[in-house]
């Protein structure tokens, strides 16, 4: 199999545009929706989630499941009727139920309440968060500050390993795979009512971290080959060496994915979507390393008459041993 | 060859330590795992002290911790995060009313005269508190770090801790109700006296002054003492001397003496200052995690970390074949070492913490992807077997440290900016990428060269599919 990465790149940066045309209309309508572009979960917004498993050792109500209709009349009486409700667990046993920010007082009162009409719940079982709105604000500030800085020392990183243009397209890539896997998580949002946490910025950390891994790779060999070959087109350098890179870039992410299978099918409720979301993001990531990093630098190179390599080779480490033999 | 041997040996010797590090030091798990509630508590700044200085979060973590240890949790821990909050975990606890409760609010300092004729009654209500009290300590300290209390144990705890409460409601029984405040008290401060005698000197306002002058008139001489309480916990009961007794203490301060080290001494300056501080806490962040459900994360995390792994494994057996089946061996040794180096540097380990483990699995298997994919290429331009195999490692090591820094990159970002579960991510992530450096660059290389200067391990099909013959 060889791609032809240069000859079609009208056909990988239509899909590539498409993709991202994509995302942005459905953070768009998100926006409309909710107000931002992601459907905030508890840990940016604020409030009070009770997730509650019925103790079916000591009673025998497990046959049914949860009536959200007495839930819902719990949960009138305590005047917060516009929380949200959600049955959970393979036998449909787990309340959760997400509420505003309530005081200790008010909590105590609800699990009670429930406790008498739908429960008993098992204490072992019963998860609790809440989180205050300045909590909420933090998390996301330090979330993008972290992602900034990361994007920021990428840069700085690989100005000094390889030249400025590598960096720019290395980091054009990187926004390629964000704002796809924000997309996805948006139009998850609209359709299922998918959140994003904390942990989803995580992802997106994780993400840049392992597809600017994915460019790099394929980078080195550009520069590997510039030197091998310092009479050929940039064209051509970037085809070969994608091609060559390609069955490492595949393998690799199939290695990197196939964890992740197995996080989301096994995996509990917390992990299940930030491995969704790595598993978008490498995809993405594979495809803007192969397709898109290395044919806009080619472009780029071409465009700005550096089609040939001009420059005496510097001395590099990867210069193989066995040059002579 | 023999350099190789001696890596070799390096290698065995890690993998064993390792093991032993794994059986021997337990692995620290997150509340999310073990079960257990984490707080974060904010110190809210009030008109009369609008900024919230070092010297004041000092006082109020003394405050919470005092009320922490009145939960009677084990291993609880206080810390400050930021400026101005105070991050409480409390393992094994299911319900955080209680604590939500007693560790928001302002803490409350009371100055209280002893009643008439109560004097034996304190003495034995005390040392019965004090008997409660060194039976918990000594309870908690027989418990092993680490693991979930029994059932059986908590009750035990639990009953001792009412015990306690109940203790020290009978002593603040036996005093009047307060009338003069920590409100009124403007400062405390430990300082030597003679010798390696330690004292704390306290100070009022001058409307505190005057009660204090009035109570300590008439408390002087009596035998009787002045309790100062914290959230209703009795801190110090010092007596009066009799010389004070026509006049009281005037001057709008005091000295406590007593058997005071300088540690002593100290620990009451700060409970009296934290006691002092009208600043309201609140708890801003509840995250509770049922000991059950954590149990049930762990079991589902392993399964797919297994699984994953396996996975792995047979991929690259099948596609890299040899090779392949080396580099499976180093991975096995990388799951150990990281796994060792956990315990080792007492990492918490916490749900993404997990994650972050299982996607550096994947990390690691790169390098050696790269390694694999360079040296059959070098293979198939007809290059030597051993030159090949150098080339592989020597042309894939730049490509290898680029990823692995941009990665790093990130991690520390995460790390420095991301709280709590993130940062236990990011640690994981951290530590398996540097690990899987050297797994991937020294294991791999020592097995495939010894591998390689074995004959029968010679064969071109055990390399690379296709590949008709391959030259020594």
């Amino acid at each position: 199999m060889k791609l032809n990465i240069i000859q079609q790149r009208g056909l990988w940066w239509a899909i590539s545009g498409a993709a991202i045309l994509a995302s942005l209309v459905a953070m768009a309508i998100s926006w409309q929706q909710f107000g931002v572009p992601l459907k905030p979960g508890l840990d940016f917004a604020g409030g009070t989630r009770l997730q509650l498993t019925r103790a079916c050792v000591v009673s025998n109500s497990c046959t049914d499941k949860v009536d959200l209709a007495e839930v819902r009349q719990v949960l009138g009486q305590q005047g917060l009727d516009s929380s949200s409700l959600q049955i959970l667990g393979d036998d449909q046993q787990v309340l959760s139920i997400r509420t505003r920010d309530l005081s200790v007082d008010e909590r105590t009162a609800l699990q009670t309440a429930l406790d008498e009409t739908v429960g008993p719940f098992d204490a072992n079982s019963t998860q609790i968060d809440t989180v205050g709105p300045v909590i909420g604000q933090q998390l996301l500030v330090s979330g993008l500050l972290a992602l900034l800085v990361s994007f920021a020392g990428i840069v700085i990183y690989l100005s000094l390993r390889f030249k400025l243009d590598y960096a720019m397209f290395a980091i054009l890539a990187l926004a390629h795979d964000v704002i796809i896997t924000a997309g996805v998580f948006a139009v998850l949002g609209l359709v299922l009512g998918v959140e994003v946490d904390s942990l989803f910025i995580v992802s997106l950390l994780t993400i840049v971290g392992f597809s600017v891994n994915d460019t790099v790779v394929i980078y080195d060999r550009v520069r590997e080959n510039l030197k091998l070959n310092p009479g050929s087109h940039i064209n051509d350098i970037v085809d070969s060496a994608v091609n060559q890179t390609l069955a490492r870039s595949i393998n690799t992410s199939l290695t990197t994915v196939l964890p992740l299978v197995a996080i989301v099918v096994f995996g509990g409720q917390t992990l299940k979507y930030f491995a969704l979301a790595l598993i978008v993001g490498f995809l993405a990531g594979a495809y803007s390393s192969i397709f898109i990093a290395s044919s806009m630098l080619a472009l780029w190179r071409e465009r700005s008459g550096q089609a040939y390599d001009t420059s005496v080779p510097a001395t590099d480490p990867s210069s193989p041993p066995e040059t002579f033999s | 060859m023999a350099k190789y041997r001696a890596w070799l040996g390096v290698i065995l010797a890690l993998t064993i330590a390792a093991v032993v590090i794994i059986t021997q030091i337990p692995t620290r798990l997150g509340l999310d795992l073990r079960g257990g509630s984490q707080l974060t508590l904010q110190v809210q700044p009030t008109k009369a002290i609008p900024t919230i200085t070092e010297r004041e979060m000092e006082a109020v973590q003394n405050v919470v911790e005092g009320r922490v240890n009145g939960l009677g949790v084990s291993e609880a821990v206080v810390q400050q995060v930021g400026s101005n909050q105070l991050l409480v975990q409390l393992p094994g606890v299911s319900d955080p009313q209680q604590a939500e409760r007693v560790l928001g609010g302002t803490a409350q300092l009371e100055f209280r005269a002893q009643r008439v004729g109560t004097e034996q009654q304190l003495q034995i209500e005390n040392q019965v508190l004090q008997g409660h009290l060194g039976e918990l300590v000594a309870l908690q300290a027989s418990l092993p770090p680490e693991t979930p209390v029994t059932a059986e144990t908590q009750a035990r705890i639990d009953k001792l801790q009412a015990d306690i409460t109940a203790s020290e409601a009978a002593v603040a029984a036996l005093f009047e109700p307060s009338t003069l405040g920590g409100d009124q008290l403007t400062d405390a401060i430990a300082r030597p006296s003679s010798g390696t005698q330690w004292v704390v000197g306290i100070k009022f306002n001058n409307e505190g002054g005057n009660k204090f002058t009035e109570i300590s008139k008439a408390i002087a001489g009596t035998g009787r003492s002045i309790g100062i309480f914290l959230d209703n916990r009795l801190l110090s009961a010092p007596t009066v001397n009799v010389e004070y007794a026509e006049t009281g203490i005037t001057g709008g301060g005091a000295e406590i003496s007593g058997n005071f080290t300088a540690q002593s001494a100290r620990d009451l300056e700060i409970q009296l200052r934290g006691g002092a501080l009208p600043l309201p806490v609140e708890v801003v962040e509840n995250r509770t995690v049922g000991p059950s459900l954590g149990r049930d994360s762990i079991q589902r995390s392993l399964y797919a970390g297994i699984a994953g792994l396996i996975l792995v494994l047979i991929f690259m057996a099948v596609y890299y074949r040899l090779p392949g089946v080396l580099a499976d061996i180093s991975l096995v040794i990388y799951a150990l070492l990281t796994w060792a180096a956990f315990n080792l540097l007492g990492v918490t380990l916490t749900l993404p913490g997990i994650a972050g483990f299982i996607l550096s699995i994947g990390m690691a298997v790169d390098a050696n992807v790269l390694i694999f994919e360079r040296t059959r290429e070098e293979l198939q331009a007809d290059k030597t077997l051993y030159r090949s195999v150098e080339s592989g490692f020597f042309r894939a090591f730049s490509s290898i440290l680029d990823g692995n820094v941009t990665t790093l990159i990130s991690c520390l970002a995460l790390f420095y900016f991301g709280a709590g579960l993130v940062k236990g991510f990011a640690l994981t992530l951290g530590l398996g990428i540097i690990i899987s450096m050297f797994t991937a660059l020294t294991c791999t290389r020592t097995f495939m060269f010894l591998a390689i200067s074995l004959p029968q391990f010679r064969k071109p099909s055990l390399f690379c599919p296709g590949l008709k013959t391959v030259r020594p």
